[in-house]
């Protein structure tokens, strides 16, 4: 009986992840058609010429570039925000925090504040402050991120026992031993999760980018506003998107992988 | 590698109030002692501030002439086992137990060597590659136990390790425990409140009441000779018969008793373990006579209760040997089994 259960759950699971997937594919469909094509005339069910001169209008555009700096602002963003989140999320699983709720409420903010007003008003505080647009846009962003990596850590950190570090220590490990050798091997996959939440921050934003970044870093989600807004050239706006899909979908696979690998 | 571990005036208070109150303790080099006391006696505390993962208000720990006090646990070498055995989860038992090793600066291929042979100690040699995920309760223990043998500790200590054993596994590994102590003799200090597994495993059992070392020896000395009446009713003795000692007997309502070892004259109460007390008819040169009022079953012993002039007393006899209660019954407490505890109204009160 054992040995059939893991058997039948598993068939019970590849249908709805077939559901899953097809939910997620579904909305990318046309966006790959377009990317394909280059003349979709009104009536056609299909495009009407296919080829890549989407890909290649998207080049001379710097989507290659663009695509660099949405990569090293979302890495640096889950930079900032993993470790500043797991060490809250520590303090708020495993010790005692003075006005917990208040320190809470305070690190759950940024989600429930439309970024929009906030940036506003931070723009012009910057500017006066004479900050850097990249340095505040970095700020800003890390900040938007710190409710999700604070989240995932303190739930990571509930079910975590401190007792194995005790442990470790009493055998002869050191701070750093335990660090490297218990700590973050434990709490490695929630650190992905987190890691990867605050990189879908960095990488999918538009207003604080635009706004507080004051247009100077032109990342992804920049390059997809302009052309689509100016060109009216559906092909290029459908590679340049189908380049900020894909990279999310790939650490997600990552993700899921090493979770499950973690949860071995 | 085994120290003499050991513990002078520990004192630790939390919020005010002392959990600790000054407990001397000694562990030979190579012994086990078996720290017993009730539940929320603190003595988990003791073995957290030898281990140094507390600090203690006020007292010392050396082990082998070291003053550990201050030290941080890694630079200890009093390596622990809980209750819980917490392995690491992402390494395998072989991995678990090459742990200390590793730490220590060992190369990979020569720290997993020594560990495949603290696996092999403890039984478990062909587990190596396992998860610790996949083990039973009492591998996962074994596997702990060779994990801190691995590190080759100055002092053991084990904190209720087989609690949460079943009762046939807990026996295994008893004398797995007496195994490694023949083999590698550590330093061994077992905390319990059983007083069967602290008789069973240690060569000698510190009593902790109220935040002190009530009493140290060997378990039979414990049992027969209680230092005080809450060491006696802590490890279960079951009769107390109040008097005054006269000229080298005791006094009471049972009449004059000839006791084995001299004792000052004063008050004081005779104890006699109920396991040596025997049941016979009230006529034959019975110490006490009265009547059955009570007879349970202690597995396969049985506890009679004997209403008495000087009170309850009670026996422990085989099977088929209780008398029916309501029954007339003389009582025999021999005369080497006999001990008194001075001074019944001081110890009434702290009791």
């Amino acid at each position: 009986m054992t040995r059939a259960a893991p058997l039948r759950r598993r068939a019970g699971v590849a249908p709805r992840v077939a559901l899953a997937l097809v939910w997620l594919a579904l909305p990318l469909v046309p966006l790959v058609l377009w990317a394909a094509a280059d003349r979709w005339s009104f009536p056609a069910l299909l495009p009407t010429a296919w080829g890549l001169t989407g890909w290649r209008q998207a080049a001379d555009q710097g989507a290659a570039a663009a695509l660099g700096r949405s990569v090293l602002l979302g890495l640096v963003v889950a930079a900032l925000a993993t470790p500043a989140g797991a060490m809250a999320g520590r303090a708020l699983a495993l010790h005692r925090v003075p006005a917990r709720r208040l320190v809470e409420g305070l690190l759950l903010a940024p989600v429930a504040v439309p970024p929009f007003a906030v940036v506003m008003g931070l723009t012009t505080l910057t500017l006066r402050a004479g900050i850097p647009g990249t340095v505040a846009l970095v700020c800003v962003l890390t900040v938007s991120a710190l409710p999700y990596t604070v989240f995932v850590m303190r739930s990571a950190y509930t079910g975590y026992d401190v007792g194995v570090e005790e442990e470790a220590r009493t055998l002869g490990a050191g701070p750093r031993a335990v660090l490297l050798r218990v700590h973050l091997p434990l709490a490695a996959p929630a650190l992905a999760t987190a890691a990867f939440l605050a990189f879908l921050v960095g990488w999918s934003d538009y207003v604080v980018t635009l706004v507080v970044g004051g247009g100077q870093l032109v990342t992804l989600p920049m390059l997809v506003g302009a052309l689509s807004s100016a060109t009216g050239n559906d092909a290029v706006v459908a590679a340049v998107s189908l380049t900020a899909v894909l990279p999310p979908l790939l650490l997600l696979v990552a993700t899921a992988l090493l979770a499950r690998r973690g949860a071995r | 590698m085994s120290a003499e571990l050991v513990v002078r005036g520990l004192v630790r208070r939390f919020g005010g109030t002392p959990v600790l109150d000054g407990v001397d303790l000694a562990v030979p080099a190579g012994e086990c002692v078996a720290l017993l006391g009730p539940s929320g006696s603190g003595k988990s505390t003791v073995l957290r501030l030898v281990a140094g993962l507390d600090t203690p208000d006020a007292g010392r720990v050396h082990a082998g002439g070291r003053d550990l006090t201050g030290l941080p646990p890694e630079r200890r070498g009093t390596a622990m086992v809980g209750q819980r055995p917490r392995l690491f989860p992402h390494l395998s038992v072989l991995d678990n137990v090459a742990f200390p090793l590793a730490v220590a600066g060992r190369r990979r291929r020569e720290a997993r060597a020594q560990a495949a042979g603290h696996l092999a100690l403890v039984g478990l040699a062909d587990l190596a590659a396992r998860r610790p995920a996949t083990l039973s309760g009492g591998q996962e223990q074994r596997v702990a136990l060779a994990r801190a043998l691995a590190a080759s500790p100055a002092v053991l200590l084990l904190d209720e390790p087989f609690s949460a054993l079943d009762p046939g596994v807990r026996e295994e590994m008893h004398r797995l425990l007496a195994d490694l102590r023949a083999a590698v003799a550590p330093t061994v200090l077992l905390v319990t409140h059983d007083r069967q597994e602290a008789t069973v495993v240690a060569d000698t059992v510190a009593v902790l009441l109220d935040g002190r070392i009530a009493q140290a020896g060997p378990a039979e000395e414990l049992h027969t000779r209680p230092a005080t009446l809450a060491v006696s009713r802590f490890l279960g003795g079951a009769n107390e018969v109040p008097g005054r000692v006269e000229g080298g007997a005791h006094v009471s309502a049972l009449g004059r008793l000839a006791l084995p070892v001299p004792v000052a004259a004063g008050p004081g109460v005779l104890v006699v373990r109920q396991e040596a007390v025997a049941v016979t008819g009230p006529g034959d040169d019975a110490d006490a006579t009265g009547t059955v009022t009570r007879v349970t079953p202690r597995g396969a012993r049985r506890r009679v209760e004997v209403a008495t002039p000087a009170g309850p007393l009670s026996a422990e006899v085989g099977p088929g040997l209780a008398p029916a209660p309501g029954s007339a019954v003389g009582l025999v407490l021999p005369v080497a089994q006999r001990w008194v505890v001075p001074c019944p109204d001081a110890q009434r009160a702290e009791g």
